[in-house]
């Protein structure tokens, strides 16, 4: 049963022009006008429209409104109450959740006899429901769309009516032309507008039909009211398999097909659009040939097969219906709308490679959007470095992590392993800028850490001479320099670096150690004269800048130069300091790896380092023109590893041990975030408060990590090193680098192991189950197996064999952990734990002059927790970065509730 | 979501009260299928197939027996028989007992939502036990009816006129097929077909036994739950990922997936219906899923069907490839800060991962929503090329896939270098 309609259709059709789809003459009332989709949606319909919306509705949201541009809409609790109130209307939108689809259409339909059109933009509105819709209307002389589409839209009229066709700007893709669009995708509804545009073709009216299993408003009564349509010259139909809509269109007008989802005649169940899920007569390659039947021709349209009729074309392509829309004009001597706007070719908007390099027919460079976007684009520029979400840092790192399994660590996706393949300075400065420098950014970094190693004179080694002498451990001795090291003091290098960042960001230069022209930068940066010159020569920044510009390129280093020339001044020191920060980190800025807080701040980082280093050397080894018998000269063009040796040794490194340094303190780097010495720094941060970054105190931070160390963390590596000495004493060792020492390893741990078998036993008969145990064998992790290996100890051992690299000390305690296995100790081969690896490079290095009596045991206990400080030094500046850039104000407390009273 | 075989069928159709043959399901006894046997001469041996699984009497999957013997030789021949349906290989996991219905007349029928008419339709033939396709139309009667008022006897009635049926078989069919609008209407199906409907004569009249049951429900209408099934028997085809992704589902955007190819390399992120059709189309075989996240989705539901699907298929993903055309209302912005944070979340729990990143996409917020992705992907060291919605989708598709066939050739390894990756 329905109402007799405009045409001679099996069911009741309304419409009888595309031109009444969507008119001025359509007043609309909103269900569920300020649900969410709807409240963004509607207000952009309304203004586009000039106003079309008379009231809308929202159970117990009577007297409320939607403000719009062109006034606010009221709201009402019911269509019924919104009518009593005067309002009049023919076509409703139905936001409403879909169980309540069905009840509103009937509703609407229900209060108002004049009601014309229901529009429904729910999704997943079930069959049932849709179907009784369907049969409400019908009797009742209602044009019904959707559900689950955008509604209609008409260039022309400069309406919308329903969903959001055409987005927040449907001015930009609703281009007034005569090509009307019916498709069963709402996307594709605009996407094709904004295609057609391309090729010169604007719009009439646009349908989105939606795709369930009933399109209401199907393609039959659309091609008979484009017919009916003086403005449409010829439509876009886009189908998906699945009913019967599209069979047997015939058409007044020329008409482009395009016909997707072949590979939908394998499911089962619907992807997508609902509806899409065809039977045996009605999948993608049955409607294809439809149309093909329909146009008369044998094959789809494409651009190397250009098969269209007077009537038509079928496409596969939505990127193909401009062409073979402006073909079929062209064979009914039509002419394009407008000129073509655009073309569909491949415009990148943004890209990177990231250091990857691609072929060259994947390097598409980004080029110049279209507008709007492109002026969003360029207004990105002003965006500077990385920019990460705040979010509580307790127990949890952005910079480091541990692998339960393997129990490598990582520092910014980089395990502890291959970084103790880096130098010492490679690995400072990837901690902070998470990209490892350049062989001549090495060399730069070398030079500017060096520049600050000698104390002489200053406070920070008085202070730590003082701390030194009243006994206090290593760590609490850094804790004294450091604490001297404030802000203050790195001030000037911070205000040059935020001056060298205020002059370089809305550059295009993203590699400072390749050519770029700065010059037009020179005069402009006038205002940061004071930031970056000083009124008098410095010797030690020219000397510093010297030594670096020998090394390689650096555009903030040329640009400083050229910049003291025009302004009649002299860089400074700190100027120096940032330039060649800057030129480290600004690749990863660019890539948004590091924020322009980290940037500017990388100086005083910079500076503690230099402390940190400087004062484990005694006040003596500090002259005025001397450390640790380096000239300060020549100084600046040490590896800063060596100058780590010097400071903890006294004496400069062969190649063989700065090697071996270098992956101790690699592998000192990090133990994850749950380390007791990255709490402690992770806790300073939070103290003073990330969410306001000037106000974390790098030094203070660092000495968090200092006072979170101790002879338990830290200063634990003496005890293999004392374990060690104990065993080797009385040997004749000389040299522990020599392979062939003369020391019958297998002998001496058999001894100790059958002493150690009678010492346990002993012990546990005595009831002593605190007994002394080896340090350095066995791990909670790698056991289990007969023989276990800790891989990260496999690692370095295999490390330094294929460099040549022998040390008598891993070798005992290889022999080690098979004796105590063969003397029934242990149940099976124990690894030997990468602590031990730590213990043997360093008692290695001190063996010789341990030997000759010029060190003593106290020495070799400082020196082990003091180069264990070097080696988490890195680590935990990147915590601190990583903690200052992504954590909150206090956010590693400890709620009350979980906390417990064990008193 | 379909229902095959009388396992379940028996139990939809007594809730309607429509005569069927006698079913025993596979936890019968022997003394059960000897009564069987003595009281219906022959028992039919089917095999159980979860889902839609047509076509198996033609693959010889079908036993027929007279003797205890025999017929437990079919059970064990059918209980895990295999069955290939289009491009589905299926498994049985058990067996029917259906006592044989001896009948002169057999009736076809079915029940549809029919896109011609716009109206649900019954489709009726006496010419049934066989494919319906395989019928010329004149045998068949396609009768649309009212859904206010349903199906009615003189729809049933004047349809087997008009195609001249037996008038012995008329009556018993108008008293008993418009029970069948009930189960139809009232459990939220899409189609409901008895085929063959066997008319039994008992000696005084004909009954309409109901001997096969095929049914397929509507995933948006809850209607189905009353029913009580069991939760696998809908599953059952649905991978662990699948399965994982249903539970977002919602109203508030689409969250469809399909699995294309368990050895894809290109995971596409599709917005939009249209572009889940011609995205899947374009990257055939190189896709890992088919997808439809459009409509909207708020953050925290993209979000979740990020983390979802990347743990699923990222591990073997070369091209995280996002693709949509101009969005009319999804927010952009909020989409591709769900999709950054999906993936950084995903590398800090499982390492990072090789991989390229491909966008085409318009719409609201879209700038704002790619200098996101962008800082996302150039924090994770992750190389990327974003297109806008001014380049034509199937070229962006196509340049995704020559990004995945680089990658397979050597590009990866470039990549896991560059990313640090071990």
């Amino acid at each position: 049963m329905h109402k007799e309609g405009v045409a001679d259709f099996p069911y009741y059709v309304g419409i009888n022009s595309l031109s009444e789809l969507a008119s001025k003459e359509d007043k609309v009332v909103v269900f569920n006008i300020l649900g969410k989709e709807s409240s963004a949606v509607t207000p952009v319909s309304h203004e586009y429209s000039g106003g079309n919306v008379v009231f809308g509705t929202g159970p117990g949201k009577s007297g409320k409104f939607l403000p719009t541009k062109k006034g606010k809409i009221p709201v009402y609790n019911s269509i019924k109450e919104g009518m009593a109130a005067g309002h009049e209307f023919n076509t409703a939108v139905v936001y409403l959740p879909p169980s309540g689809v069905k009840d509103g259409v009937a509703e609407a339909v229900r209060q108002n006899p004049k009601l014309k059109k229901v529009i429904v933009l729910t999704e997943k509105v079930s069959v049932k429901d849709s179907r009784i819709m369907r049969a409400i209307c019908q009797t009742n002389g209602v044009d019904l769309f959707g559900g689950n589409c955008l509604g209609v839209a008409d260039s022309w009229n400069h309406v919308r009516i329903g969903g959001a066709l055409g987005g927040s700007h449907p001015d930009e893709s609703l281009i007034k032309g005569s090509v009307a669009i019916f498709s069963n995708s709402g996307n594709f509804t605009t996407t094709i507008a904004v295609y057609l545009a391309t090729a010169g073709w604007g719009t009439t009216t646009s349908v989105s039909s939606g795709k369930d299993v009933y399109i209401h408003y199907g393609p039959q009564e659309f091609i008979y009211a484009l017919n009916n349509d003086d403005r449409s010259q010829a439509a876009v139909l886009y189908c998906e398999p699945g009913g019967y809509y599209e069979q047997g269109i015939e058409s007044e007008k020329p008409i482009i097909a395009c016909v997707v989802g072949r590979w939908k005649a394998k499911l089962t169940k619907s992807c997508g659009h609902a509806g899409s899920l065809s039977g045996s007569g009605d999948d993608a390659v049955a409607k294809e040939n439809w149309f093909k039947d329909y146009f008369g021709v044998k094959d789809i349209y494409t651009p190397q097969n250009p098969v269209c009729s007077k009537k038509g074309a079928l496409v596969t392509n939505i990127a193909d219906i401009p062409e073979a829309l402006t073909k079929v004009m062209e064979l009914n001597g039509k002419k394009l709308d407008f000129e073509p706007r655009g073309d569909l070719s491949l415009k990148c908007w943004f890209g990177s490679n990231n250091g990857v390099a691609l072929p060259k027919e994947l390097d598409i460079q980004p080029v110049k959007a279209i507008e709007p976007y492109r002026g969003q684009i360029e207004a990105l520029k002003q965006q500077v470095g990385a920019q990460i979400n705040r979010e509580t840092m307790k127990d949890a790192s952005g910079a480091s992590k541990m692998d339960p399994k393997t129990q490598v660590s990582q520092i910014h996706n980089v395990s502890i392993l291959d970084a103790s393949n880096q130098l010492f300075e490679e690995n400072l400065v990837f901690a902070l800028t998470h990209s490892y420098p350049s062989a001549s950014g090495t060399a730069m970094a070398n030079a500017v850490l060096n520049a600050y190693v000698n104390q002489h004179g200053q406070p920070s080694l008085a202070a730590a001479t003082a701390s030194r002498e009243a006994g206090n451990s290593p760590n609490t001795v850094q804790v004294a320099a450091v604490s001297i090291i404030g802000k203050k003091k790195a001030q000037k290098a911070m205000d040059a670096a935020e001056a060298l960042l205020d002059v370089f960001k809305l550059t295009d230069m993203n590699d400072p150690e390749k050519d770029f022209d700065h010059q037009s930068l020179v005069k402009g940066a006038a205002a940061h004269k004071d930031a970056l010159l000083d009124a008098a020569a410095d010797a030690g920044a020219a000397k510093v800048m010297d030594t670096c510009q020998s090394k390689g390129k650096s555009v903030f280093l040329d640009f400083l130069s050229d910049f003291a020339a025009e302004h009649k001044g002299h860089v400074s020191m700190g100027a120096v300091v940032a330039a060649v920060w800057a030129t480290l980190a600004w690749p990863s800025l660019r890539s948004k790896k590091i924020t322009k807080t980290t940037l500017v701040r990388l100086p005083w980082y910079g500076l503690i380092y230099s402390t940190m280093v400087g004062i484990a050397a005694p006040e003596d080894q500090h002259g005025a023109d001397k450390f640790c018998g380096v000239k300060n000269d020549d100084l600046l063009g040490y590896s800063f590893t060596r100058t780590a040796f010097l400071a903890l040794m006294g004496r400069d490194a062969t190649e063989g041990e700065l090697f071996e340094f270098q992956v101790l303190l690699g592998l000192i780097i990090t133990n994850g975030p749950g380390t007791i010495s990255a709490q402690g720094a992770k806790g300073a941060v939070s103290a003073d408060g990330p969410e306001q970054p000037d106000h974390v105190q790098i030094n203070k931070s660092l000495i968090g990590y200092l006072t979170h160390t101790g002879f338990a963390h830290g200063g634990n590596g003496y005890e293999a090193a004392a374990f060690l000495i104990d065993q080797f004493k009385d040997s004749d060792l000389k040299d522990p680098a020599d392979i062939k020492h003369g020391v019958d390893l297998e002998k001496s741990a058999m001894d100790y192991a059958k002493w150690y078998s009678n010492y346990k036993k002993e012990q546990k008969g005595l009831g002593n189950l605190e007994y002394a145990k080896i340090p350095c064998v066995n791990h909670p992790i790698f056991k289990g197996k007969d023989v276990n290996l800790d891989p990260r100890e496999e690692y370095v051992s295999k490390l330094f064999k294929d460099k040549g690299l022998y040390n008598v000390f891993l070798d005992f305690y290889h022999h080690l952990v098979e004796s105590l296995f063969k003397a029934k100790v242990t149940k099976n081969v124990y690894c030997v734990n990468i602590d031990a690896v730590i213990a043997v490079i360093l008692l290695k290095m001190m063996w010789s002059d341990y030997r000759k009596g010029a060190i003593k045991e106290e020495n070799i206990e400082w020196a082990s927790f003091m180069a264990f400080l070097f080696g988490r030094m890195i680590g935990c500046a990147g915590e601190i970065d990583d903690h200052t850039n992504r954590g909150k104000n206090m956010d590693t407390r400890t709620p009350a509730s979980k906390c417990a009273y064990v008193g | 979501m379909q229902i095959t075989g009388m396992l379940w069928g028996r139990k939809l159709l007594d809730l309607v009260e429509f005569p069927r043959s006698d079913v025993c399901g596979p936890e019968a006894s022997v003394d059960e299928i000897k009564e069987m046997i003595q009281k219906h001469k022959q028992v039919f041996i089917k095999p159980v197939f979860k889902g839609g699984v047509g076509k198996k009497g033609k693959s010889g999957l079908i036993g027929r027996a007279d003797n205890l013997t025999d017929v437990l030789k079919e059970k064990e021949r059918l209980y895990f028989a295999t069955h290939q349906d289009g491009n589905r290989l299926v498994k049985s996991n058990g067996v029917t007992f259906e006592g044989g219905v001896p009948a002169e007349h057999e009736v076809y029928f079915s029940i549809t939502d029919n896109t011609l008419y716009r109206a649900p339709a019954m489709t009726i033939t006496h010419h049934g036990g066989v494919d319906i396709e395989e019928l010329p139309a004149d045998k068949l009667a396609v009768v649309p009816f009212d859904p206010l008022t349903g199906l009615k006897a003189f729809h049933v009635s004047n349809a087997l006129d008009s195609l001249g049926a037996p008038t012995e078989i008329i009556s018993p069919l108008v008293q008993n097929l418009p029970k069948l609008w009930d189960l139809y209407n009232n459990y939220g199906m899409l189609m409901l077909e008895l085929n063959p409907i066997r008319m039994f004569n008992n000696g005084k009249r004909l009954i309409p036994l109901a001997c096969d049951f095929k049914c397929a429900f509507d995933q948006d209408d809850p209607a189905w739950k009353r029913l009580h099934l069991p939760d696998d028997l809908f599953t059952f085809d649905d991978s662990e990922f699948e399965q994982e992704i249903n539970q977002l589902r919602t109203y508030q955007g689409q969250s469809d997936v399909y699995v294309i190819n368990n050895e894809g390399t290109i995971t596409a992120p599709t917005f939009g219906g249209g572009a889940n059709a011609m995205v899947t189309e374009l990257l055939g075989e190189d896709a890992t899923i088919s997808s439809d996240f459009g409509g909207n989705p708020p953050y925290a539901k993209m979000n979740d069907i990020s983390k979802i699907t990347f743990k699923y298929w990222l591990p073997q993903s070369n091209v995280l490839f996002i693709i949509g055309g101009k969005a009319n209302n999804t927010d952009i912005y909020e989409t591709f800060r769900a999709i950054g944070d999906g993936l950084k979340w995903h590398f800090q729990q499982y390492g990072p991962h090789p991989l390229f990143v491909v966008v085409g996409r318009g719409g609201p917020n879209l700038v704002r929503g790619m200098a996101y992705l962008r800082d996302t992907l150039d924090s994770l060291g992750i190389p990327y090329r974003f297109f806008g919605h001014d380049s034509a989708m199937s070229e962006v598709i196509n340049y995704a896939r020559a990004v995945n066939r680089w990658m397979l050739n050597g590009g990866k390894d470039v990549i896991k270098k560059s990313m640090n990756i071990q």
